[in-house]
């Protein structure tokens, strides 16, 4: 029995307006993040996975099975959900243990215990959640996610409302719980937060699984557009009259902080780079990608 | 994408052809009035889609369904005289129907701004905090009268069709007025009440909970205990006594706006039998009573809008 | 342990329901109810107004309306904030999550509801009066109906509450005293019914055998329940930022 989620031409439409299209994909062990633009369906998708949606078209099965009208499968699947929405009322400790005794947990309160102290809440957990801060709601949510020792963990959203230094103790759980096995795949719309997690990526836009895998990796096989590096040498002048030569470069400009060359084709570039730089007896001081971050990957991806 | 370098120490704004706008601006009158027109249509439910206008077109089709039964058994001949009348039309149906439209439709003026917090964003427009509930309660005032008195009005043109000579129009107009007139107080109390029970919480079915209980518990109760205090003491089989109306009846009337409502209608002259007694002496506390509804209930929507906070 | 009800759910129901200050508001209908009823006792002289009263009040009005808040509520609320979805991201089978939410809301509406209107009965009457007897065991019914009906409907609209509400007003109120196949189906005759069998009075609007309230009721029960359940199985969930 598969542990991971399939999806196969997963298609969802709300009357005229079609919400995911023909989306396949495997999620596996690991940390995989859903990345994509406000609208483009990556709630959709997590509330498909969860069983709260029914696909139109297509197979979606979590673990083995199908999620739809299956609540069986959340002995497995922790859910943190993106509204901001708890039963205010409730203790933060309370909430968690409920939870677990949804769960048929043989061990509530100490299922609870375990649950809050990965979190980080014990000092916060017997004030009621109404006075909890937004971050602070967010750890309980994924405490009661995980009280049950899922194998698969669903979060959407999850660093909303959270302050960089929670953000980075929630990456760090998350890369910890990765590590130990488990199928993590969260949802987000800011690329900070998707880039720094090891692991692959997919993106969702309009609807439509655009790229999947390892984001250095998609970017380079964009080779429609430029690559832009960032040259420091003991000539930049020198240097980018040669390079203008090569028929791998477009463009080179001359700037304050070093020598910007655009390349059609990162590969061959990147070979000949030292040895023009020695033939020419220039000293390569840096080579920098300046884009190659997920803002440039995205924004080509919107675009295109 | 390499960004952009700046001059060391400098930025630049560049024009992009950003204008502010130095047009003429519509001030304190249009935005109330805007607001107002916005209610009104909310308090059907236009702009809401379609689940929204459920509850207002049923209750409207059942507020007309008297008008439109009246002009057909005129029609038919089966009587002379219009069996519906203007001021009273038919009580218990305007009542209830009236209880359901506010406690419905109040909320969805009020409970949805609340509940969505935008009430800030409103206030911080050039207008007044009391231009708000203002142009709430007109909005509401206009819906009510729009709901009780485009029915007498249709009761009004299925008469005059059937009757004949310009005497009979002019005796229907006379007698129509006051009916439009009653419809008018109807509207100015019940928006009223209505509105300042909904602003309480931001949750519809809360606030129409409160207007419900209100509105409804009172009603019954009125109308309940008066029975009961007008019972015969030892029931009398197939005789009814006209004893005297006792005076707790007259009071008992006073807990309700729709009886007090009722009773001022009387005090005023109005003859037909309506949901209670005439009030005879005890007419001016029926005023005095429907004054301070209005007062308490408006003053308490239009204090709950004098302080508002950001979140 | 997988009963059919949820104690968990239970809990949870009731303590959201009964939380801050609500519990007042629930408090002070009855406390009316029976403050009236021990004023008219030491003050009234005809000899029907525990019928009059307690029937056309406290039956055929306090109690519906009592249910229509509770009953809404129940499920209602949470699905109006979203909090539904911890408690569906759980193994728990929709069948326990409907029941123990209708057993809730019955639990309240009895509390709030029928007993306050046993008590107000028993003190107008007494306890063994055929009227304290049929009066509670119409409540009963009363509660079991209407919360049924009304967790139904607050899973099929977002206005449960203002389709209540039209429901009680205009079709029991207003149709049901004047079309006669209406009383059929309405829960406020299957309670009304069962009353007036025990009790025997004119002042309970009453039209149907007690045999036929009773099924109907169970009937109603049941249905409303089903279809309660299945569409919370396929209930989804609409994020705020889509």
């Amino acid at each position: 029995m598969t542990s991971g989620i399939e999806l196969r031409g997963v298609t969802r439409w709300y009357g005229n307006v079609v919400a995911l299209n023909d989306v396949s994909m495997t999620v596996g062990p690991g940390i995989t993040g859903l990345l994509g633009p406000n609208g483009a369906g990556k709630t959709t998708l997590l509330n498909l996975m969860a069983g709260f949606l029914e696909p139109s078209r297509g197979e979606l099965t979590v673990g083995g099975r199908p999620s739809w009208r299956n609540p069986e499968i959340f002995t497995m699947l922790g859910l943190v959900p993106e509204r901001d929405s708890v039963y205010a009322f409730l203790t933060g400790y309370d909430f968690v243990r409920s939870t677990a005794r949804l769960h048929r947990l043989p061990d509530p309160d100490g299922a609870a215990r375990r649950a809050i102290g990965i979190l980080d809440m014990a000092d916060a957990q017997d004030r009621r959640i109404a006075t909890y801060s937004k971050g602070m709601r967010q750890r309980i949510k994924v405490a009661a996610a995980l009280v049950h020792d899922p194998q698969l963990l669903l979060l959407d959203e999850p660093f909303n409302g959270m302050d960089p230094r929670q953000r980075l103790q929630m990456m760090d759980l998350l890369e910890d719980m990765a590590g130990q096995g488990r199928t993590i795949l969260f949802s987000s719309h800011i690329l900070e937060e998707v880039e720094r997690m090891s692991g692959t990526i997919q993106v969702v836009v309009g609807g439509r699984l655009a790229a999947s895998g390892d984001f250095r990796a998609i970017r380079r096989l964009m080779t429609s557009r430029p690559h832009v590096f960032l040259v420091r040498s003991s000539s930049d002048r020198a240097l980018g009259a040669a390079l203008i030569g090569r028929p791998a470069v477009t463009g080179v400009e001359l700037t304050p902080r070093g020598l910007q060359v655009r390349t059609s084709d990162f590969g061959t570039f990147s070979r000949e780079l030292a040895g023009l730089c020695r033939a020419a007896g220039i000293r390569l001081r840096e080579v920098l990608p300046s884009d190659e971050s997920l803002e440039s990957v995205f924004s080509y991806l919107v675009a295109s | 994408m390499a960004s952009d370098e700046s001059a060391a120490g400098g930025g630049v704004i560049h024009d992009i052809g950003y204008r502010s706008y130095d047009g003429p601006r519509v001030g304190r009158r249009g935005i109330a009035a805007a607001l107002c027109w916005q209610s009104l249509r909310a308090a059907f439910g236009f702009g809401r889609g379609a689940k929204a206008k459920i509850v207002p077109v049923i209750a409207f089709v059942i507020m007309c369904t008297p008008a439109v039964v009246n002009a057909i058994a005129l029609a038919l001949g089966r009587s002379h005289t219009p069996v519906v009348k203007y001021d009273t039309y038919v009580n218990t149906l305007r009542v209830l129907v009236t209880l359901l439209f506010v406690a419905v439709q109040a909320p969805e003026l009020v409970a949805r701004d609340l509940r969505s917090r935008v009430l800030p964003l409103y206030f911080a427009r050039p207008i007044r905090r009391h231009d708000y509930p203002a142009a709430k309660y007109a909005a509401f005032v206009l819906a009510c009268l729009a709901m009780i008195d485009i029915p007498v009005l249709l009761l009004y043109v299925g008469t005059i069709f059937q009757v004949h000579g310009g005497g009979q129009i002019w005796t229907q107009t006379k007698a129509m007025i006051p009916g439009l007139l009653i419809g008018l107080m109807w509207s100015l109390v019940l928006a009223a009440i209505g509105l300042a029970l909904a602003s309480v919480s931001g949750r519809r079915a809360f606030s129409t909970g409160a207007v419900v209980i209100f509105l409804f518990l009172t009603w019954t109760l009125a109308l309940v205990l008066t029975r009961i205090v007008q019972a015969p003491v030892r029931p009398v089989a197939g005789l009814r006594a006209h004893a005297a109306v006792p005076a707790s009846a007259h009071l008992f009337g006073l807990i309700s706006p729709y009886t007090v409502m009722d009773g001022v209608r009387q005090w005023l002259g109005g003859t037909n039998p309506g949901i209670v007694a005439n009030p005879g002496k005890y007419g001016i506390a029926y005023g005095v009573m429907l004054l301070v509804f209005l007062g308490v209930s408006l003053g308490a929507l239009f204090a709950r809008y004098a302080s508002v906070s950001a979140s | 342990m997988s009963g059919l009800l949820n104690p968990v759910v239970l809990r949870i129901t009731l303590r959201a329901t009964l939380g801050r200050k609500r519990a007042l508001v629930f408090t002070l209908v009855p406390l009316v109810l029976i403050l009236i009823t021990v004023a008219l006792k030491l003050v009234a002289k005809s000899p029907v107004w525990p019928a009059e009263f307690l029937g056309a009040f406290g039956f055929s009005v306090v109690l519906p309306l009592t249910a229509l808040i509770i009953g809404t509520s129940v499920l209602g609320a949470e699905i109006d904030d979203g909090s539904i979805i911890h408690l569906l991201a759980t193994p728990v089978s929709r069948l326990s999550v409907v029941l123990s939410k209708f057993v809730a809301a019955v639990a309240l509406t009895v509390a709030f509801g029928a007993i306050p209107e046993y008590l107000a009965a028993v003190i107008a009457k007494g306890f063994g009066a055929p009227l304290s007897t049929g009066l509670l065991a119409g409540a009963l019914v009363a509660c079991v109906g209407y919360n049924a009906l009304f967790v139904m409907l607050s899973l099929l609209t977002a206005r449960a509450i203002a389709v209540g509400l039209l429901y009680l007003l205009v079709w029991e109120g207003l149709l049901g005293n004047l079309i006669g196949g209406v009383r059929i189906l309405s829960v406020g005759q299957y309670s009304v019914s069962v009353a007036n069998a025990i009790a025997s009075t004119s002042a309970l609007n009453a039209h149907l055998t007690i045999q036929t309230a009773l099924i109907m009721a169970a009937l109603v029960t049941v249905v409303t329940l089903a279809v309660a359940t299945r569409r919370l199985s396929s209930f989804s969930i609409k994020g705020d930022a889509v």
